[in-house]
């Protein structure tokens, strides 16, 4: 076994004790990334991790540094771009992935990508 | 400033783009010969507008230790992201890629790492 190998069974053992726990959490979160054009809310999310929604948070947290509500965020907005390279209308994007404002959509869109959905589309027409 | 581009030491450039390309599915981006050597990229075919790898050539002596003693504690040099992992590691055994570590669930992350052939060792991970 190499040393590395050592350190991630160490890790795993110290960290990570409870497996079936950890595997709902990342079931949740696999949920949550295959569910992005529905309004989600968190009892749903935390259901299909079967755990109370504030157990839910402080260990999705704990898992991924972040919580669900910052990832899901995230992963709408990697969503969004996807679509924003294809031919939709910034409206149609900020809809189809969970977002009922284009104004709350067009800030946390800048805010994580350091553009606003207009001037990222159009650089993406640019290059393509 | 941009993150564009990082590198990998490889004994041989030429079986890095075989292995890089054929094996793990990445693609050529940049070829410029530079002397002896050249500046040799592949990026991944899902992003090909992402961050590219540099195949860099191992041409300078305090390196290779480096690398070597890496690549003896099966450290890896640099991780790729895979969609799932059990698939993506039957599919490179099959193909002869040799394995220090199978597909190991550490928490939120499951990961294995494989042998360049180059001289170093990479991870593969799925979330």
């Amino acid at each position: 076994m190499t040393f590395y190998q050592q350190q991630v069974l160490k890790f795993k053992n110290e960290l990570y004790p409870h497996e079936s726990l950890c595997q709902q959490v990342v079931q949740a979160k696999r949920f949550m990334d295959s569910q992005l054009d529905n309004n989600l809310t968190l009892d749903a999310i935390a259901q299909e991790a079967s755990v109370s929604k504030f157990h839910f948070i402080r260990l999705f947290k704990k898992l991924y540094g972040q919580t669900p509500h910052q990832y899901l965020i995230l992963v709408r907005i990697a969503k969004a771009k996807q679509l924003l390279r294809t031919n939709n209308s910034i409206k149609d994007v900020c809809f189809a992935v969970g977002f009922d404002s284009t104004s709350s959509f067009t800030g946390l869109f800048k805010k994580i990508t350091g553009s606003t959905p207009t001037v990222y589309k159009n650089r993406q027409n640019l290059r393509s | 400033m941009k993150l564009k581009v990082t590198s990998l030491l490889v004994d041989d450039q030429e079986k890095a783009l075989k292995f890089y390309t054929e094996i793990l599915g990445f693609v050529k981006k940049t070829e410029v010969p530079l002397g002896d050597h050249k500046w040799l990229t592949v990026v991944s075919n899902e992003e090909r507008d992402g961050i590219e790898v540099l195949l860099e050539p191992m041409a300078f002596a305090p390196a290779a230790a480096y690398q070597k003693a890496l690549f003896d504690a099966g450290i890896p040099l640099m991780a790729f992201n895979v969609d799932n992992i059990q698939s993506e590691y039957e599919r490179l055994e099959k193909l002869g890629v040799v394995f220090s570590m199978k597909p190991t669930t550490m928490g939120p992350v499951t990961i294995a790492v494989f042998n360049d052939t180059c001289g170093n060792n990479i991870q593969i991970v799925q979330l």
